[in-house]
C-alpha cells in the first residue's frame, strides 16, 4: 500500500477476526483439559491443568485410527487417479482433432454445476445390484469421475498458454500424438497436475454424503466423526480430539497450499498487469 | 527437448512425417483421422469413469423421477405425481423456503464479509496477515467439524459459549436454546455455515485487490485522497471481478450444503432446518422413497441451473 495505512485497521480487522479465531482455539483447548473442569466451558479459568488423557482414551473409544486409515486410502487412490488420468483427455481436447470432440468438452466441463445429491440416487441402486456397498471402489469411482467436470477445466486452461509450435515441433519430428503427450507436453504440466491433486485431495478427505451412503464397516472420518457429533454425546473432550484428527491432514495441506496459490495469484496478475 | 525429437526420428525414420507432400486440406482430414483412436485411447478411462458417475445417474434421476418407489418393491410409473405430490406436501414447501432463505443469507453474509475484510485489509497487507489466515485456515476445517465446533457454541446451558457470553454481559435473560428451537435453529445453522465459507470470498476478493495497478494508487494517494476514500472510490469498484467469482462460487456451495446441517441440526427441530438438499437425502436415504427423493432433487438441479445459467454459457462459449 501507497502511504501510510491508518492504524485503527489492523485493529479492527484484528477484532473481527476473534470471531473466526476464538472457536478454532476451543476446540484445541477442550482437547487438552480435563472433562470436569470445561462442563461450564472450555474458556473458564478457574482450574487450569491440562491433560493429554483424552489423546489417549479416544483411539480405543471411537474408530478413529481405522477411520484414517480408510481416509488416507480413499483420498490417496482417487487423487492419483485424477492427477494421472485429467492431463492425457485435457491434452487430448486441446491438441487432438477427433470427431465429438467440442461435444464432449462442453458437457464434460460443464457438469462442474452438478450437486452430488444429483448423482447419488442412481449410484445407490446400481451399486446394490453390483454388490459394491460398502466396497472402497463404490466411493472411488464417483470420487474420480466427479473431478473430471473441474479437472480437465483447469489443466486445458493452462494447455492453452502451451505453445503450440513445440506438439507441431514434435509431431513433425515423427512422434506420434501419445509419444507427443508423454514427451513434449506432460513433463510441462507438473504445476497444472499438482494444483489438481490438492484440490482432489481436499474435497476426498472432507467428502461426506458419499461415503455416508455407500460404505458401512469401512469408513473415513468424517463419516465417523458424524456419526459420534450428535447432540447428546458428552464426551466433549474426545470429541475434540477426533475433530482434529479428522481435519488436521487436510488443512495443513491447505494452509500449505496457501501459500503457493496466493504466491501465484500474485505472480500471474502482476506479470498479466 | 530437443533429445527427445531427435531420438523419436531416429526411432521412426522409415515413416515419413504427416506434414510433408500433400495439400494442407489433405493433411488436415489426415491428422483427424489419424488421430482420433489416439485421442479415444486417451481419452477412454476419463469418459468410461464420467458416463458411470455423471451421465448415467443424471439421467436416471430423471427417469427415476416419474416412478412411485416404495423400499424393494416394484417401481411403479407415476407420471408428474411425484412432483404433484411435491407441489402439496407442506414439508416440501418448508423446504424450498427454508433453501431460498439459507442460500441468500449465507451467501450474502459470506460474501460480504470476506469482502469487508478484504478492503480493510488491502490497505494495510502485512499488518493483517496473520488475521486473513486464520479466517482462511477456517475455511479449511472439515465442514463435518465446523458442525461440532458450533455445537459446542450453542450448547443449551450456560456450557454454550454463546450463552455464557449472554450471561456475562448482563444479557443473561436472552439466553436460549439456540438449536432446540425451531425458530432460532435455521439462523444459527447460517451463521455457522456463514462463518466457515468466509474465507474463500476474503481470498478471491483480495486476490483482486492486488491486482490493482499501484500507478492508480499512487495517483490518488498524491492528489491528496484519504485511505477511506481511495477504499470506497477505488479498490471496491475495481475489486469487483473477485465479488462476482465468489457470490457465483458461494451460491453454488450453499445449495448444494449438506454436511453442516447434517452434524449441526439433521434437518431438525420439526424439520425446520432442512434445504431441498437435504429433503431428498431424507426421502431416500431414510424413508426409502427414491423416486420421491429424486424428484426434489431435479428441483435442486433446476435451481442450480438457473444460478450458474451465465457460467455455463460463458464456458460453452469458450471450449475450443
Amino acid at each position: 500500500m501507497i502511504g501510510k495505512a491508518p492504524r485503527w485497521i489492523p485493529v479492527v480487522v484484528g477484532l473481527i477476526s476473534i470471531a473466526w479465531i476464538v472457536p478454532l482455539i476451543g476446540i484445541v483447548v477442550t482437547s487438552i483439559r480435563p472433562e470436569a473442569d470445561t462442563v461450564l466451558g472450555w474458556w473458564r479459568l478457574d482450574h487450569i491443568q491440562l491433560t493429554i488423557d483424552a489423546w489417549i482414551r479416544v483411539w480405543s473409544k471411537y474408530r478413529l485410527g481405522d477411520g484414517f486409515w480408510v481416509s488416507a486410502q480413499l483420498a490417496g487412490i482417487a487423487t492419483i487417479g485424477s492427477m494421472i488420468l485429467t492431463p492425457a483427455a485435457a491434452y487430448a481436447f486441446q491438441f487432438l482433432k477427433f470427431p465429438f470432440r467440442r461435444t464432449l468438452l462442453i458437457i464434460i466441463i460443464n457438469a462442474f454445476v452438478l450437486p452430488q445429491q444429483v448423482v447419488v440416487i442412481p449410484l445407490f441402486t446400481l451399486w446394490r445390484q453390483m454388490g459394491l456397498i460398502d466396497n472402497l471402489l463404490a466411493v472411488l469411482i464417483p470420487y474420480v469421475g466427479l473431478s473430471f467436470a473441474w479437472s480437465i477445466f483447469l489443466v486445458k486452461n493452462f494447455l492453452e498458454d502451451f505453445p503450440k509450435e513445440l506438439v507441431e515441433a514434435g509431431r513433425i519430428d515423427g512422434c506420434g500424438p501419445i509419444s507427443t503427450f508423454f514427451h513434449v507436453v506432460l513433463p510441462n504440466t507438473l504445476s497444472s497436475i499438482f494444483a489438481v491433486g490438492i484440490l482432489q485431495f481436499l474435497f476426498c478427505w472432507n467428502s461426506l454424503l458419499i461415503p455416508l451412503l455407500f460404505l458401512r464397516t469401512e469408513v473415513p472420518l468424517p463419516v465417523v466423526f458424524a456419526q459420534i457429533s450428535g447432540q447428546y454425546d458428552p464426551n466433549w473432550d474426545l470429541r475434540a480430539v477426533a475433530a482434529i484428527v479428522t481435519t488436521i491432514v487436510p488443512l495443513i495441506i491447505f494452509l500449505v497450499f496457501q501459500r503457493q496459490f496466493a504466491g501465484g495469484s500474485l505472480t500471474t496478475s502482476g506479470s498479466k498487469e | 527437448m530437443t533429445d527427445v525429437a531427435l531420438q523419436s526420428r531416429g526411432g521412426q525414420r522409415d515413416t515419413p512425417p504427416a506434414a510433408e507432400g500433400g495439400a494442407r486440406e489433405r493433411t488436415a482430414l489426415r491428422r483427424w483421422i489419424a488421430d482420433a483412436p489416439a485421442a479415444y485411447l486417451l481419452l477412454a478411462p476419463v469418459l468410461v469413469l464420467f458416463a458411470f458417475s455423471v451421465v448415467y445417474p443424471l439421467i436416471q434421476t430423471i427417469w427415476l423421477s416419474f416412478f412411485d418407489i416404495k423400499g424393494l418393491a416394484k417401481p411403479r410409473f407415476y407420471g408428474f405425481g411425484n412432483f404433484v405430490t411435491l407441489f402439496y406436501d407442506g414439508n416440501f414447501r418448508q423446504a424450498v423456503v427454508t433453501t431460498l432463505l439459507w442460500t441468500v443469507c449465507t451467501t450474502a453474509l459470506s460474501v460480504g464479509a470476506g469482502w469487508g475484510i478484504a478492503l480493510l485489509s488491502a490497505l494495510a497487507p502485512r499488518q493483517t496477515l496473520i488475521f486473513r489466515f486464520m479466517i482462511f485456515a477456517a475455511f479449511g476445517v472439515s465442514e463435518a467439524v465446523t458442525g461440532y465446533i458450533w455445537l459446542g457454541i450453542y450448547r443449551p446451558d450456560a456450557s454454550g459459549l454463546l450463552n455464557s457470553l449472554l450471561y456475562g454481559i448482563g444479557l443473561g435473560q436472552f439466553a436460549h436454546p439456540w438449536l432446540g428451537d425451531a425458530h432460532t435453529a435455521i439462523w444459527c445453522l447460517i451463521i455457522a455455515y456463514s462463518w466457515a465459507q468466509t474465507g474463500l470470498p476474503l481470498l478471491l476478493i483480495y486476490a483482486a485487490t492486488q491486482a490493482i495497478s499501484k500507478n492508480v494508487l499512487e495517483a490518488a494517494y498524491v492528489d491528496g485522497a484519504s485511505p477511506l476514500q481511495i477504499m470506497r472510490h477505488i479498490i471496491a469498484p475495481l475489486s469487483m471481478p473477485g465479488v462476482r467469482v465468489a457470490l457465483f462460487i458461494n451460491l453454488l456451495g450453499s445449495l448444494r450444503a449438506f454436511d453442516t446441517i447434517y452434524v449441526l441440526t439433521a434437518g431438525g427441530p420439526v424439520r425446520s432446518t432442512e434445504t431441498i438438499g437435504f429433503f431428498m437425502f431424507r426421502e431416500s436415504f431414510t424413508q426409502f422413497k427414491l423416486g420421491y427423493g429424486a424428484a426434489a432433487t431435479l428441483v435442486l438441479l433446476v435451481a442450480v441451473l438457473i444460478v450458474s445459467l451465465p457460467a455455463i454459457i460463458q464456458r460453452t462459449a469458450g471450449a475450443r
